[in-house]
């Protein structure tokens, strides 16, 4: 804008008739008013316009955009992360589907050969998901591997272990795994059929409680982010009081003083869900070497799975959706006090 | 253009700001209100603006009854008013022009026009070479006159202003309100809110008085 002369008053203002202005508003509204394509248009820019404001304004307080954005993360990384666990230790349960096996001690006089036949036979059966022969002379050398009473056992007259069929379910649900049992237990050549479901009871009793906890946990912390959310932006709106005060009384409708602050509830969460992701990916590989390493004293190779892309976008999702939530709240309380009494 | 019947304002602390005012205004008219602190100036300009609503009879604005007005209708009807303030309210982060525009920027006008009519509302008050700089690099009177740009960039069918000259020295209050009889000559509507008699009674427009919200006179200025 180059510098001129500024004319007086009167030179300034043309003559009523010649002003192109027409002097009433009725007549302003046929001449000016935007037709649909400029309306969209402006439209669009407005909102281009509120999301470079929203950056801006966060870009200029970096620091405090960061810490914000952390405080949102650890709200949202406690419970994701419980509840990542939890799916981890309901996979291992998985894994360890094999320790409800239903162990079927056989006659001692059952050959090899008939312990195969059963073996095969069991293998057929509705709710089987495998089934193993191990015969008494394997028996024998397993139990001395693992006792320690290699020279002791081999003192014994005859090998008094039965042979024995191993059987994975498909399904670790106590009355269904009881019913299986109970159906084995009469097959031909079986002596007895053993099953133990207490650890598997326990197990199920521990993630559910395990579920109503991060639940719990969630809704908490949920709230705890809307809390957090809702008073920076509380913040935000108190620093531009005098902006929305102005914008009302030229006719800017509350969509219009919301718009920059949603944008920025919502840039916020989108922060927070990046750095949540990032330190969820980051603990759980931190904490996979150690679960490794326990895993494999037990014989397991069990691993800690990361964080699934899709669980990785819902967080993402949840944090920009809870931002905007927050935000609303927020403005929708000063728009309140802003309304006529 | 504007017409109380029997408006009445209460406040919930039980003080009257305004009672059972009745008077009318034609379109194109310039009057001003008068009155000493708390006489009702300040509650009458809120009124018309839709800040507060009447607590009886029936105050109109370009035929809209703004006693009964929603609020989602508030901000249209605001858009057919200009508003300037004793104390400016203007954004101190944004440049003169973009004080100016924002009415515009919420009319949802584009680029083009919006710096055209930013131009052209400068030029009306003789702050074209202004435009780049920022409020806080202007004397008072400049802002007052950025305050005027704002208020009549959508042209506005009617222009309110609250004590718009109490800050300014009488070379500069006179100087302002040349500005809005220009205004008015254009054929909006000027209601100006001052207890600057002395102005007020050069000035020779007609003059609402007001006291402790009574309306206890109406007619032309010194006269």
């Amino acid at each position: 804008m180059s510098a001129t002369r500024s004319p007086k008053v009167s030179e300034r203002v043309a003559p009523k008739a010649a002003d192109p202005q027409p002097p009433k508003k009725k007549k302003h509204d046929e001449d000016d008013g935007p037709d649909f394509a400029t309306l969209l248009h402006a439209w669009i820019e407005s909102h281009r316009a509120s999301w470079i404001d929203s950056l801006r304004r966060l870009g200029k307080q970096p620091i405090g955009s960061f810490f914000t954005c952390m405080v949102m993360a650890v709200a949202l990384s406690l419970p994701m992360g419980l509840s990542l666990l939890l799916n981890n230790v309901e996979r291992l349960g998985g894994s360890w589907q094999r320790a409800a096996q239903i162990s079927l001690y056989l006659e001692l006089e059952a050959s090899p050969a008939q312990g195969e036949a059963l073996r095969d036979q069991i293998k057929g059966m509705p709710g089987v998901a495998d089934a193993e022969y191990v015969g008494r002379e394997q028996a024998l050398e397993e139990f001395q591997q693992q006792s320690g009473l290699g020279e002791a056992l081999r003192e014994l007259p005859e090998n008094p272990l039965p042979g024995v069929v191993l059987v994975t379910p498909n399904e670790v649900d106590k009355p269904t795994l009881e019913a299986l049992r109970q159906k084995l237990s009469e097959l031909p050549k079986v002596q007895q059929a053993q099953l133990d479901l207490v650890w598997v009871e326990r197990l199920a009793a521990i993630l559910k409680l395990g579920d109503r906890f991060v639940f719990g946990l969630t809704v908490l912390l949920v709230s705890a982010l809307l809390l957090v959310i809702g008073n920076t932006i509380r913040l935000h709106i108190e620093n531009r009081r005098t902006e929305i005060e102005v914008i009302k009384l030229v006719g800017g409708t509350d969509s219009y003083v919301r718009r920059p602050f949603l944008y920025m509830g919502a840039l916020y969460g989108f922060g927070a869900g990046l750095l949540s992701w990032g330190v969820l990916a980051f603990g759980l590989n931190w904490l996979n070497d150690a679960v490794v390493g326990l895993a494999g004293l037990y014989g397991s190779d069990f691993a800690l799975a990361g964080v699934p892309v899709a669980d990785g976008l819902s967080l993402l999702l949840g944090a920009v959706l809870l931002g905007y939530i927050g935000a609303w709240i927020a403005v929708a309380r000063h728009l309140r006090e802003l309304a006529p009494k | 253009m504007i017409r109380f019947e029997q408006v009445g304002k209460r406040y919930p602390n039980g003080h009257v700001g305004l009672h059972e005012l009745s008077f009318r205004v034609r379109r194109g008219e310039f009057l001003f209100v008068t009155g000493h602190s708390g006489a009702g100036k300040s509650t009458l300009l809120r009124l018309l603006l839709a800040m507060e609503r009447p607590t009886s009879g029936k105050l109109l604005l370009a035929g809209q009854d703004l006693s009964t007005i929603s609020n989602a209708q508030i901000p249209f009807l605001r858009r057919q008013i200009g508003v300037v303030f004793q104390n400016h309210q203007l954004l101190f982060d944004r440049t003169v022009f973009n004080n100016v525009a924002l009415p515009l920027q919420i009319l949802g006008l584009s680029k083009p026009e919006i710096a055209k009519r930013v131009d052209s509302a400068l030029e009306r008050v003789a702050l074209s070479d202004k435009a780049d700089l920022y409020p806080g690099d202007l004397s008072t009177g400049q802002q007052q006159r950025v305050g005027i740009a704002r208020a009549i960039v959508h042209r506005p069918a009617l222009l309110l202003a609250d004590e718009p000259t109490g800050n300014l020295d009488p070379r500069l209050a006179a100087e302002i309100m040349g500005v809005f009889e220009d205004i008015n000559r254009l054929g909006t509507s000027v209601l100006i809110a001052s207890h600057d008699l002395a102005l007020i009674a050069r000035m020779r427009h007609r003059m609402l008085t007001l006291q402790r919200g009574r309306l206890i006179g109406d007619g032309e200025a010194g006269v």
